[in-house]
Formats: C-alpha cells, structure tokens, sequence
C-alpha cells in the first residue's frame, strides 16, 4: 500500500517536473539571441517575406498564445514542424531514439559487466597488485574525457589494426534481430555488434570506473561488517559470504549513485554519438543548434528531460524494493 | 571564524594525513604543474601557439619516423612520391595542420581549462550555496519553490543543458591582455588571452544545483543546534546567523565538492570546445577536435592536449579523493560527473 501511495506521490512530482522541464525549453527560445527567421529565410529576404515567414511558423503571436499552443500540440504528441527539413519534430525524434538507446543500453552492459568484478575483486585482494590496477584503472577512467578516449579508440583499433569500422549504425538492433529471425542471416547482428564495440567502450569506461570504485569502497565497508564475520563462523565458503552476502548490501549505495549519474550517461551519449557520427538523439541536437531548428531542440530537450525523470523514478522504485528498510 | 575556513585542529590533521599520502602528494604536483604551465605559458612555450607555418605542418614528435606520400612535379609529371620525416626538438610534440607548434598549444590550452574550470566552480559555489542556505534556513514556501526549481535543472543532464545554453547564447569572449608580453618581458607570444564568458558562466549554471542540494542540509541540520538558538535569543539577524554560523560550519563538505567539481567542469569545458562552442581556438579540447580531421596521417594532433586534460584532471581527483577521505563529510560518489 506504501509503495502504491510512494509511486503516486513520486509520479505527481514528477509531473510538475516535467511541466518546468517544458516550460523551461519553451522559454529558452525567447531568452536566446535572434529570430528563428533568420535561420530560415532566405539572406537578401524582404521585410515583407520575413512577416510571411514569421506568421508562417507561428511567431507572430503573443508569448502566451504560442505557449498553449506548444503545450495544446505537445498533449497530442506534436512538436511543431522542424523549420528546415518541413517534416513534424515528433517524428524526426522518434526515429532517432532507438540508436540512442541501443547506445545507452550497451555501455551500461560493458559497465556492469567489467566493474563489479573488478571491484570485488579489488576489495578482496587489498593491497595487492590486482587491487592497485584496478584502482588505478579507476582513476584514469572516471579522469578521461569520453570523447578523447572514443577517438583513441579509432586511431588504435580502427585506424591502426583495421579491425572495427570507425563510425555509423548501419543497422539498427530490431532490423538485425527480425533479419536472425525472419531470413536466419546473422549479418545484420554482426554488423550491429562490430559498430556498436566501440562506441559502447567510449561511453561506457567512465561508468566502469565510477562502479569499480563504489564497489570497492563498498564492499571493504560491508566486509568489517559482524554479520560478514558470522556468515564466515558458520562456515560458510568465502565466494558466497562475498558475492550473495556483502554484494548484495554494496549494490544499494551503486545502484543509488547510478541513478544519480544517469544525466552523465545521456549527456555522455549525446558527445560519444558526435565522435561516432551516430544517428541518435545527440547528433540531432548539435545540428539543430547549430541551425537553430527550434521545435527540434525543444522536442529533443523535453524528450530527454521528461525520459530522465521517468527512469529517476523507476530507480527510486527499484531502490525501495532492494531495500526494505527504506522509508517511503 | 572570521578569516578562517577551517579549524586548527581540522588543518593539523589535514598536515598529518598529507604527509602519509602519497596520492595527495602526487595530485598536488600535478596541480601545481597545471598552475605553473597556465600561468608562465608564455616563457615556457617555445612558439607563439597561434603562429601558422604552413611549411612546418603536421610535423611528428621528437624523436618519430613518419612516412607520408606526397604529391610532387617530377620532370613535369605529377607523381606520388613517399616522402620520410623526423621529429626534431624545434617542436617537441609536433605541429598540427597549420603548422602550429603542438607543445605550446599544449601548455598555453592550460589557462582555458583552468581560468574555466576555477571561476565556473566558483560561479556555481556562490550561486548554489547561496540558494541552498536560504531554502535550508528559511524552510517553508521558500524551501519548497527553490527545491522544486533544483529538481527541473537535475532533469537536465548537465551535458546537454550545456550544450544547448552554449549553442543557443552563442560565445561571448573578452580579451585579457597578458601581464607578461605587456610588461614586455616576453616577445613573439600572443598579446592577449581570450576568455569565454557564456563557456564559463554555463558551466557553473549547470553546475550549482549539487551545491545547492549539500548547503541546504547542512543549513537543515544545523539550525536546530542550540547554538544558533542561541545567537537568534540573543537579538542576531537572519544574515548574521547564516553568515557567521551556518556558512562557516557547513564548508566542509562544499570545500570537497567543490574540488572535484573543478576536475568536472574542466571536462566539461574540454567537450564545449571539442564541439566548437566555446569561442576560444587556443584550448585542449579545440585542438583534438583539429586533430580528429588527422588521425589517418597525424596521431599526435588528437593524442597530445587528451594527455594534456587526463593528466590535469587525475591530478585534482586525485586531491578531491584525498581530501574527502581526510575531511570525510560522508559524500560517497555524489556530484562529479562531466
């Protein structure tokens, strides 16, 4: 029953959040220097084509009216038409989504796949050379500037070796798998894999580092504990008392701090997608700005601020269920 | 307290645990590296880092072989012709595309990164703890409008926030003559310095919220203490408790976010200016986004400033990690993040 009342309570918030993160991108076109018209009329353009242009587009109206307008479309899913390619925003986002989410995903995988046992491991052997590298490991990684790294990456595997492709997403994950499945061809999945390896590393390294060394400090903290002492009493072998007993309290603090660190990854994603030329979210940010394609920033901004606070709660959600004694 | 941010006894401590980490001690050096090279740039590089000589161009590093093919007239023929290069020490690591030298573009990209870095965190310090002191200590209506703005600007990574203001506001820069080549004790280095102004604000704007967040605690736990009772029953003002009790006594955990916050914002401003928004050509991450157009023929290009921003940044982490444990305000993994 709590935990219904929590969601609701969390959900309303959450709401309110969203309706500012709206708000707040709606504004930002009036706070930011120039008319969109600049962008989209043409140089030697009139003052009679401009006020075309500008009735055209909307802007001729009074803030407020453009306001409930925005917000009128936004209820019904539509963001406007983007000023250069003349097709609806909603549905150039939307296109774009799958590639930054199949990015996301496999960082998070490479992460959690590396760190935890690199971080229990270092726990366990203290002071020894596996903990120092993997300690120091940890330093550089949360040190380096993913898009730095990205472009190492090129240059060593890429460039040097010849062995993965440098960038693009030639495939999509869903195409690949209904190609395994529908014409049992493993091409599609193979391509997907041999592009997504590096672009997964680049993003995911600073978020391996970051839970090396939660994990770590975690588990030495947990391991002085007397109920770890008690597990080992009974007789209980060292693998279990480590991973069932001591992990599982470190992963509270974790999963915590990744809940927090979640804007690092979307906004890691939006550079890491720069460096790869891949079709995501970020990519199609940067070049609206730079064209100042308004309902395409605002659309792109209030997807991933509205996406980010939908997932902080689904963390919260999920922390309360790992730890029982959380008072929701 | 006045004119003092930390207790005696806290700084006797802080001298004790120094001297047994070895850590702090290396992060420290590297600190005070970045903060030599940024500061004396002019007198160390051995080019002006903006001197183009299309005829030195994408020289390799002392020392490296380099095999190009180039395009040459042989006896009125266009031919390719493998042409071998070696790095020599009249550019230690290089020069780029437009035959900058790379070293000094390494060592004067240190004041972008650290002028952002500081005044961005200070930015983001002054704005933040400042809100986050009065929504702790007022509490109420004020608490509630302050928090709920904090959490709008946390649904934004910090990143594309960035991004976005950056991009949109366009990059105001001011230049700052440099001291050096005005007293004219250097010659042959550039006159002035460019800083970008939106980089830097932007940067702390997106910043201060985690300030803010640790402020108002530390404001809620400590305005119940008996001594700031105390100071209120004795006809103190709202200002001079916070000021003078409340401030004083929550810095300990804002001095720790606040130095790995420097190491964030100066990834931050790296990834600014590795995307062009950032205003200024002469920082780390501007010249690795030059380099990028080089990797298949000149890997030192992109290779070198990336150094340039690790080493700096394991530096202050480093520090930031010593001094969270020492101090140990229980900050465990907040903030942070690029």
């Amino acid at each position: 029953m709590a935990q219904y009342q929590f969601l609701i309570r969390r959900g309303l918030q959450g709401l309110f959040v969203v309706w500012g993160v709206v708000t707040v991108v709606f504004l930002l076109r009036f706070m930011t220097p120039g008319s969109p018209v600049d962008f989209v009329a043409p140089l030697d353009a009139g003052p009679e084509l401009r006020a075309q242009i500008a009735r055209n587009l909307g802007l001729d109206q009074p803030i407020y009216v453009q306001y409930g307008q925005y917000m009128f479309g936004l209820i019904q899913g539509d963001m406007g038409f983007s000023y250069i390619r003349g097709r609806p925003a909603s549905g150039i986002i939307v296109s774009r989504l799958p590639a930054t989410l199949e990015l996301a995903f496999a960082a998070t995988v490479v992460a959690i796949i590396f760190s935890i046992p690199l971080g229990v491991l270092s726990a366990t052997r203290r002071h020894e050379p596996t903990d120092y590298a993997a300690t120091a490991f940890s330093l550089v990684g949360i040190s380096t500037p993913n898009f730095w790294l990205g472009i190492m990456l090129i240059l060593l595997v890429s460039v040097g070796l010849g062995i993965l492709p440098t960038s693009r997403r030639p495939i999509g994950l869903l195409p690949a798998i209904e190609m395994l499945l529908f014409q049992l061809d493993t091409v599609g999945v193979r391509t997907w894999i041999r592009h997504m390896i590096l672009p997964a590393i680049t993003l995911g390294t600073y978020f391996t580092a970051m839970i090396v060394r939660l994990t770590r400090s975690g588990m030495l903290d947990q391991l002085g504990q007397p109920y770890v002492e008690a597990a080992r009493a009974k007789g209980l072998p060292e693998t279990l008392v480590t991973y069932k007993h001591a992990l599982r309290n470190t992963m509270i603090p974790i999963i915590t701090v990744l809940g927090l660190q979640l804007g690092t990854l979307i906004g890691g994603a939006v550079i890491t997608e720069f460096v790869f030329n891949w079709p995501g979210l970020g990519t199609l940010i940067i070049d609206a700005i730079r064209v100042r394609d308004w309902p395409i920033i605002q659309g792109a901004l209030i997807v991933i601020g509205v996406g980010f606070v939908v997932i902080n709660i689904a963390v919260d959600a999920l922390y309360a269920r790992l730890n029982p004694r959380v008072d929701l | 307290m006045s004119g003092k941010i930390l207790s005696d006894r806290v700084r006797r401590s802080l001298r004790k645990e120094f001297g047994r980490s070895l850590m702090a001690k290396i992060g420290l050096f590297l600190i005070l590296l970045m903060f030599i090279t940024a500061t004396f740039a002019p007198f160390l590089a051995p080019h002006d880092p903006t001197q183009q000589e299309l005829e030195e161009s994408n020289l390799p590093p002392v020392g490296v072989t380099q095999t190009d093919e180039e395009f040459q007239f042989v006896d009125g023929e266009r031919q390719i012709v493998e042409v071998t290069v070696v790095g020599t020490m009249e550019h230690p690591l290089g020069t780029d595309a437009l035959g900058r030298d790379l070293l000094s573009r390494v060592l004067f990209g240190a004041r972008t990164s650290l002028l952002v870095g500081l005044f961005g965190t200070m930015f983001a310090v002054v704005t933040g703890v400042s809100v986050g002191l009065t929504a702790g200590y007022y509490g109420g209506r004020v608490d509630d409008a302050l928090m709920r703005f904090a959490d709008i600007m946390l649904a934004f990574p910090a990143l594309v926030l960035a991004i976005a203001l950056v991009g949109l506001l366009g990059p105001l820069t001011i230049l700052i003559p440099d001291p050096f080549v005005q007293l004219g004790l250097v010659s042959n280095m550039p006159d002035n310095f460019v800083f970008p102004v939106t980089l830097t604000i932007v940067v702390g704007v997106v910043n201060w919220v985690w300030f803010a967040r640790i402020a108002r605690g530390e404001a809620l736990s400590i305005r119940q203490q008996e001594y700031v009772k105390a100071a209120r029953s004795l006809g103190a003002s709202d200002s001079t408790i916070l000021r003078r009790h409340i401030l004083p006594n929550s810095l300990t955990p804002i001095i720790v976010l606040a130095t790995i916050q420097v190491a964030a914002i100066i990834l931050l401003e790296s990834s600014l200016s590795f995307l062009g928004f950032s205003g200024t050509s002469l920082s780390w991450g501007f010249d690795i986004a030059q380099g990028r157009d080089y990797l298949g023929t000149s890997w030192w290009i992109a290779s070198m400033p990336g150094l340039a921003i690790v080493l700096a940044v394991v530096g202050i982490n480093l520090l930031g990690d010593w001094l969270r444990d020492a101090l140990d305000p229980g900050l465990e993994g907040e903030g942070g993040g690029m």
